[in-house]
C-alpha cells in the first residue's frame, strides 16, 4: 500500500462547481462570526496524515493545527467532519466559513476560493526501478512510458516536465493513466512503464517500503502548495487565520507537527500560496 | 482492526439501518399517493407528478443529498444532516415506488371496480377494500426489491457527514492502510440487513398464500 497521496484533488470538482453556480454564497465575515459567537469549519475524515479518524475521533496534521487555532481564535469553532466530496461545495455555498483540510492550490480553485498561508509544500518527483541504468537524469526520461493517476494534479503538471525535456531536445513518452497509484507502482515493477510521477512524499514512502524495487529520482515540477480554503473575498477572516498560521511557523509549532506527521519540515514556503498548476 | 473500529462499524450499521428504514417508511406511502394521483388522472396534478418523478429518477443520490444539504439553506431551508439524508433517500424512494405502485394499479382488473361500483361502494371504500389489498400483494416483490436497492444507495448520505457502515469502513481503511477487513465487515452488515428485508417479504408472501388456500 502507498502511504498517502495528494492526488484526488482533481476529481469531483464538477459537483462543487455546479453547486457554486446555483447557490448564492453567504459565508460569515469576521465581524459576523464575532457577533454570533462561533465560526463553522469542515474537516475531512479519510485523508491520512492530514485528517483522519482514529477510533471515531478526528486526528492528523490539520486537526492538530485546528486545535491550536481553537485555543487562539477567541471565539467558538464548530467543526463538521465530512468526506472530501462535500468540502468544497460546503465552502462555496457558505455552509462553512472555511475548510480546515488539505486542498491543493490551483489556478482553477483560486477563481472561487481564497487560500490561507500554505501548510505543506509539494513537489512532483519521478520514481524508477532500482538500478535502471537507462535513467540517469531527467533528460533520459524522454520517450519512455510513464505512469500517473488519472484526473490528478500530477497529470496536469506533466507539461512542466515536457518543457524540461524539450529544453534538452527530447519529449514526453506515452502517458499511462491509472485509477490509483498502487497499480502504477506494480506496472513499474513489472517493467510495463519506466517511471511514475507523484508527489515526493508519497514516492519517498514507497521507496522506503520497497528499497530493493524502487528509487526516487529528481524533481519534475515547480512546487505546489496545500492550504486551507475559504470563500473568495472573506478578507478579514483570511487575515486572522494567516496571523495564526504564520505565528505557528514562527514559534516552530507547525514544523513540529510536520516532523510528526510527514517526517520532514517545510521551512521555506512563501507566506501566500501561489498556484503553479 | 481494534475494538474501537468494531464499535465505529456498529455505529455505522445503526445509521445505515435508521436512515434506510425511515426513508422507506416515508417514501413507500408517498409513492403510493403519487401513483394514485397519476392513476386517477387528476387534472393538472398528474403531469406535475410525472415531471417530478422523472426529475428525481434522473438525479443521482449523491447530487441530490448535496443539493438538499448545501443548496437548500441558501433559500432559507436548513435541515440537520441526518434529516437531510433521510429526506434525500425518501425522495428517491418515493419516485421509484410511485412507478411500482402505478404498474400494479395499471394491471388491476377494471371489471372488479365496475362490480364494486354496482354494489354502490364509494370511491374510498373501493380503494381500501378492493384495490389496495390486491395491489399491495402484487407490488410486494418489486417494492422489496426497491428497498434493497435503497439500502445499497444509502452510502451516498456519507457525503454530508452521516457516517453509515460504508463510510465507517472507509475511515478505518484510511487510518490503517488496510481497507479489506473493514469492508468485509461492512459487506456482512449489508448482507444481514438486506437479508432481513427479503426474509420479511418471504414471510408475508407465505402468509398471503396460506390465507388464500385456507
Amino acid at each position: 500500500m502507498t502511504a498517502f497521496s495528494l492526488t484526488r484533488r482533481g476529481v469531483l470538482l464538477g459537483s462543487a462547481a455546479a453547486l457554486t453556480m446555483t447557490a448564492a454564497a453567504k459565508a460569515a465575515t469576521l465581524a459576523e462570526i464575532k457577533k454570533r459567537g462561533y465560526m463553522t469549519v469542515a474537516t475531512e475524515d479519510d485523508f491520512r496524515p492530514f485528517e483522519f479518524t482514529k477510533d471515531g475521533k478526528p486526528t492528523g496534521y490539520d486537526q492538530e493545527l485546528l486545535e491550536m487555532f481553537k485555543t487562539k481564535a477567541g471565539f467558538e469553532i464548530r467543526q463538521d467532519i465530512i468526506p472530501w466530496t462535500g468540502i468544497l461545495p460546503g465552502v462555496t455555498t457558505g455552509k462553512y466559513d472555511a475548510a480546515v483540510t488539505a486542498v491543493l492550490v490551483t489556478q482553477e480553485r483560486m477563481k472561487t476560493l481564497d487560500f490561507c498561508s500554505p501548510v505543506v509544500e509539494s513537489v512532483d518527483y519521478y520514481l524508477k526501478r532500482k538500478g535502471d541504468k537507462k535513467i540517469q537524469g531527467i533528460k533520459d526520461l524522454s520517450g519512455l512510458p510513464l505512469g500517473v493517476e488519472a484526473g490528478s494534479a500530477m497529470l496536469k503538471m506533466l507539461p512542466q516536465l515536457d518543457d524540461m525535456l524539450k529544453a534538452t531536445g527530447g519529449s514526453l513518452g506515452k502517458i499511462v493513466s491509472y485509477q490509483g497509484y498502487p497499480e502504477a507502482y506494480q506496472d513499474l515493477a513489472l517493467g510495463r512503464i519506466d517511471y511514475v510521477v507523484n508527489v515526493w512524499l508519497s514516492l519517498q514512502t514507497i521507496a522506503k517500503e520497497k528499497p530493493d524495487t524502487f528509487e526516487v529520482g529528481e524533481a519534475v515540477s515547480k512546487p505546489t502548495y496545500i492550504a486551507w480554503p475559504l470563500l473568495k473575498g472573506n478578507t478579514e477572516l483570511l487575515a486572522l487565520m494567516n496571523e495564526f498560521l504564520l505565528g505557528a511557523r514562527k514559534d516552530g509549532s507547525m514544523y513540529a507537527l510536520q516532523k510528526k506527521y510527514f517526517d520532514t519540515t517545510y521551512e521555506h514556503m512563501p507566506e501566500a500560496p501561489t498556484a503553479n498548476v | 482492526m481494534g475494538n474501537g473500529d468494531y464499535l465505529a462499524l456498529a455505529a455505522g450499521a445503526a445509521n445505515t439501518i435508521a436512515v434506510s428504514v425511515l426513508a422507506i417508511a416515508i417514501g413507500t406511502p408517498l409513492g403510493l399517493g403519487l401513483a394514485l394521483i397519476r392513476w386517477g388522472q387528476i387534472r393538472g396534478l398528474d403531469s406535475v407528478v410525472a415531471a417530478l418523478v422523472s426529475l428525481l429518477r434522473a438525479t443521482p443520490a449523491v447530487t441530490l443529498v448535496l443539493l438538499v444539504y448545501f443548496a437548500l439553506p441558501t433559500i432559507g431551508l436548513e435541515l440537520p444532516r441526518f434529516a437531510a439524508g433521510v429526506a434525500t433517500l425518501a425522495l428517491g424512494s418515493m419516485a421509484y415506488n410511485c412507478e411500482i405502485w402505478r404498474a400494479a394499479l395499471l394491471a388491476f382488473p377494471p371489471d372488479q371496480l365496475d362490480a364494486a361500483r354496482a354494489f354502490g361502494m364509494t370511491r374510498g371504500l373501493r380503494l381500501r377494500l378492493v384495490v389496495l389489498p390486491q395491489i399491495a400483494r402484487a407490488a410486494l416483490p418489486a417494492l422489496v426489491n426497491e428497498m434493497t436497492l435503497l439500502i445499497k444507495v444509502s452510502p451516498a448520505v456519507a457525503v454530508i457527514g452521516v457516517i453509515e457502515a460504508t463510510r465507517a469502513a472507509v475511515r478505518i481503511g484510511a487510518a490503517t492502510y488496510n481497507p479489506i477487513p473493514p469492508f468485509l465487515v461492512a459487506l456482512a452488515i449489508y448482507i444481514v440487513v438486506v437479508g432481513a428485508f427479503v426474509a420479511t417479504q418471504r414471510m408475508l408472501e407465505r402468509r398471503h398464500r396460506a390465507g388464500l388456500f385456507a
